[in-house]
């Protein structure tokens, strides 16, 4: 690491550890995915659903938490546009790569963090509260444990689930720079696609599509550890999806904050 | 000498006044000088409307078998479940038909494992009197009947049912029935002595035939047990269901001299009705001890009509006379896609107010009209006004278009009608739509005013309108129908396209896209949350500095 993106990075977790708003997202954030986990585990029966996919049970909150995470990826760059701040940070840090790159380091950093303790919180409710609801390991169930390489990938690609999302909605953020509708097109990004084919009406065609190539969709292939040959994209295949919508985002944002003036 | 009067300067302009149109007005005015608001909401309905229009578009009925279901055609083109034990004569020209039951029992058929918990298997489950133009499932009909879950009704030509007496006959309390024919009329009476009758109600079956069937029936639909599961897991046990209802002082007046009962089942196996699925049972090839009646056609099993002195039992298994009841909701589903206007609508909401915050202007708002409760109304009468009207037209010209794409997509119209704009199920789509756009902004309004900050005001509302739709899938039912009862988006039930009758049984799958609590009602619930927000956020206001 070259010292200016060292000083640079430096900077920005300063900047990101000063501001109330990071604590409380961070907490609303593991709390909101731990609770969420722990109401589905808690309402998850054996008897009518021995054969689920326990991992993914558990690591239900995620598609919650993921907000959060979006939130602090969009304050941190549209707050600076809001405040003037971001004129200071460019003067600071002229080479605007360099800029962008220190955010999106130290936001990776700090959602990874909080990320695992949030997943890691949510598999303890589901190793400790499955089994009382009959996923004792009988008639398909399973029981969780992370020696099981399948658990331990759902668990880590959640958590990398959660940076790539806030990688996602800072490269968007930094393209459209008002934190209003930055959030709404990346929620409406996020949440729109699952909400329409999760109820299978759609041509099977479109419906496969749209699945492999949304953003959530694809991206939470990750927490599945059985039957991986119906999914209609790949675990890790899903993940990338997401990375390539993240690096295009950041890409987009990159372009336009070099070409425009702040 | 004089001091000159000095006159202390008075502008010429006439005092402002903070009475509420003035604010009303104020508001508007900020609302409608901000370009990109304005964008927003043309946004807001040009989105509904495109990705409406764009789902009804791929949403493919050829392949979906629940799009085309193999049902009959009952009286004013809607599909129907028409297929029932029937013990009739012919009954020429006016007459009557009149029986007194004296005990109704139901339950699951044996052997099937649905447990003895549940007491009445079948709430719905019917016996009764019918007159019937013709054994032709679909045909007109009027019908007194009691049931084991909602006492003696009048039902006829599949949509229409009125309640008569309540509770469930037995030998010491039995219930008369009686059924009178006048030309295209049929009234329907109901009595517990034999002599003191009351109407229930009069029936109109245009075209009636001059002769008609006339007898004793008995139905049960199948038990259907809601389940949904996590990820594509689920299914809808079904379970065999039988009434048995017990008749006697069965009396016909106008029938022939001397004529016989025949006796069979309507509807199962005949013609294009073969059975209905979703409510009906499926045919087998099967007959009981008594296979006279059934010879040649394909019966449910269970089924039995016996008579000994005057006294007519009849057991009825599978089936039902009921409108047909899809378990889809495909225009429901695809109004789903106003959830892009949605956000938008959301967002403006949101911004209404934060953005005076971020610029400093609330302070001059609330140094114009100090009254800060009356400047939030003002805010929630305006955003949600514009907000209404937007939805407004997005979603009438959404649905215009997505109903006949929907329709030429193979969803056929006798089970998903195309709803005009004007009828009453039009409206209650249409104005419902844009009624939760319209919370949905006086909604993130007031979360704007309590956060201050929009990008936190809009998730939040997000979370609290859309991610509940999806976590409905997620969760398993009985989890999925409290969150879609107590958060806003049960107000999304109002999108409902398939028609729901009360009088028949039907597993709301929030998998479906069917929503637990009846449309207005979640609408209410919505509200509420409008209210409970905007009190909380006047409150706020009030006593924080601005």
């Amino acid at each position: 690491m070259n010292t200016a993106l060292g000083e640079a990075t430096h900077a920005e977790w300063t900047k990101l550890r000063t501001v109330s708003s990071t604590g409380w997202l961070l907490l609303t954030m593991i709390v909101v995915t731990v609770g969420f986990s722990i109401l589905e585990v808690v309402v998850q029966k054996c008897p009518t659903s021995c054969s689920y996919d326990t991992p993914k049970l558990s690591l239900t909150g995620i598609l919650v938490g993921q907000a959060a995470a979006a939130v602090l990826a969009v304050l941190a760059v549209t707050g600076e546009y809001g405040s003037g701040m971001i004129r200071i940070t460019l003067t600071a840090v002229p080479r605007r790569a360099t800029a962008l790159a220190a955010k999106a380091i130290v936001l990776t950093g700090v959602v990874l963090v909080t990320g695992t303790i949030a997943a890691a919180w949510s598999l303890i409710a589901g190793r400790y509260i499955l089994p009382g609801n009959g996923f004792t390991g009988v008639r398909g169930s399973e029981v969780l444990s992370l020696s099981a390489g399948s658990t331990l990938r759902a668990a880590a690609g959640s958590v990398l689930y959660l940076a790539l999302i806030a990688l996602f909605s800072l490269g968007l953020a930094t393209a459209i720079r008002d934190s209003g509708a930055s959030i709404a097109v990346l929620l409406g990004l996020i949440y729109v696609v699952p909400l329409i084919v999760q109820f299978g009406i759609l041509d099977p065609r479109w419906e496969r599509h749209l699945e492999q190539w949304s953003p959530m969709n694809a991206g939470l292939a990750i927490q599945a550890t059985r039957d991986l040959n119906t999914l209609p994209i790949g675990p890790w295949p899903g993940l990338g999806v997401l990375a390539l919508w993240a690096f295009g985002a950041l890409l987009l944002g990159g372009l336009l904050l070099r070409l425009r003036d702040a | 000498m004089s001091t000159p009067t000095i006159t202390p300067y008075r502008s010429d302009q006439r005092p402002g006044s903070d009475d509420f149109p003035h604010l009303l007005r104020s508001e508007w005015t900020k609302f409608r000088s901000v370009r990109g608001w304005l964008i927003a909401l043309i946004a807001a309905a040009l989105l509904t409307a495109l990705a409406v229009v764009a789902i009804a578009s791929t949403a493919n009925g050829k392949q979906n078998p629940g799009a085309h279901p193999t049902v009959a055609i009952g009286p004013g083109g809607v599909a129907v479940t028409d297929s029932f034990y029937f013990a009739r004569q012919p009954l020429d020209g006016n007459g009557s038909i009149t029986a007194r039951v004296t005990s109704l029992a139901d339950g699951e058929l044996p052997g099937q494992g649905m447990g003895s918990s549940t007491h009445t298997a079948q709430p719905w489950a019917k016996a009764g009197i019918m007159i019937k133009a013709s054994t032709t499932a679909g045909s007109a009909y009027a019908a007194v009947m009691v049931t084991p879950g909602h006492g003696v009704r009048m039902q006829w030509n599949f949509v229409h049912d009125l309640p008569g007496l309540p509770g469930t006959p037995s030998a010491s309390s039995p219930r008369w029935l009686r059924l009178t024919r006048s030309g295209d009329t049929v009234t329907g009476y109901d009595s517990t002595d034999g002599t003191h009758w009351t109407e229930i109600g009069t029936a109109s079956l245009a075209g009636l035939p001059h002769t008609a069937q006339a007898g004793l029936f008995a139905a049960s639909p199948q038990y259907v047990v809601g389940a949904q599961g996590f990820a594509n897991n689920n299914n809808q046990p079904t379970y065999d269901t039988r009434i048995t209802g017990t008749f006697d002082h069965v009396s016909l007046v106008g029938a022939r001299p001397g004529a016989a009962w025949t006796v069979g089942h309507v509807g199962f196996g005949t013609g294009p009705a073969v059975f209905a699925i979703g409510n009906g049972a499926p045919p087998v090839t099967h007959c009981g001890p008594n296979g006279t009646h059934c010879k040649g056609m394909p019966s449910p099993p269970q089924s039995r009509f016996t008579e000994a002195g005057g006294r007519f039992t009849l057991i009825g298994s599978g089936g039902d006379v009921a409108p047909y009841v899809a378990d889809l909701d495909p225009l429901g589903i695809v109004l789903k896609g106003s959830a892009v206007g949605l956000l938008a609508v959301i967002a403006l909401g949101a911004l209404f107010i934060t953005t005076e915050y971020r610029r400093g202007l609330i302070r001059t708002t609330f140094a114009a009209s100090p009254r800060r409760g009356r400047v939030l109304a003002a805010k929630a009468i305006v955003i949600g006004s514009v907000t209404f009207v937007a939805g407004l037209v997005g979603t009438a010209v959404a649905m215009l278009i997505a109903e006949r794409k929907l329709h030429s997509g193979g969803w056929v119209s006798s089970v998903y009608p195309v709803w005009a704009l004007t009828s009453g199920h039009g409206l209650q789509i249409v104005l419902g739509t844009a009624g939760v756009l319209a919370v949905a902004a006086i909604l993130a309004l007031s979360a704007g005013a309590v956060l201050r900050r929009s990008a936190a005001a809009i998730t939040a509302m997000v979370v609290l309108l859309i991610v509940p739709v999806i976590l409905g899938v997620i969760l398993p039912q009985s989890a999925a129908v409290w969150v879609l009862r107590l958060t806003p988006a049960s107000a999304f039930g109002l999108q409902q396209g398939t028609p729901r009758y009360s009088q028949v049984m039907h597993a709301c799958l929030p998998y479906n896209g069917c929503f637990p609590l009846a449309p207005w009602n979640g609408f209410i619930v919505a509200c509420v949350w409008a209210v409970a927000a905007l009190a909380l956020a006047a409150y706020v206001l009030r006593r924080r500095d601005a």
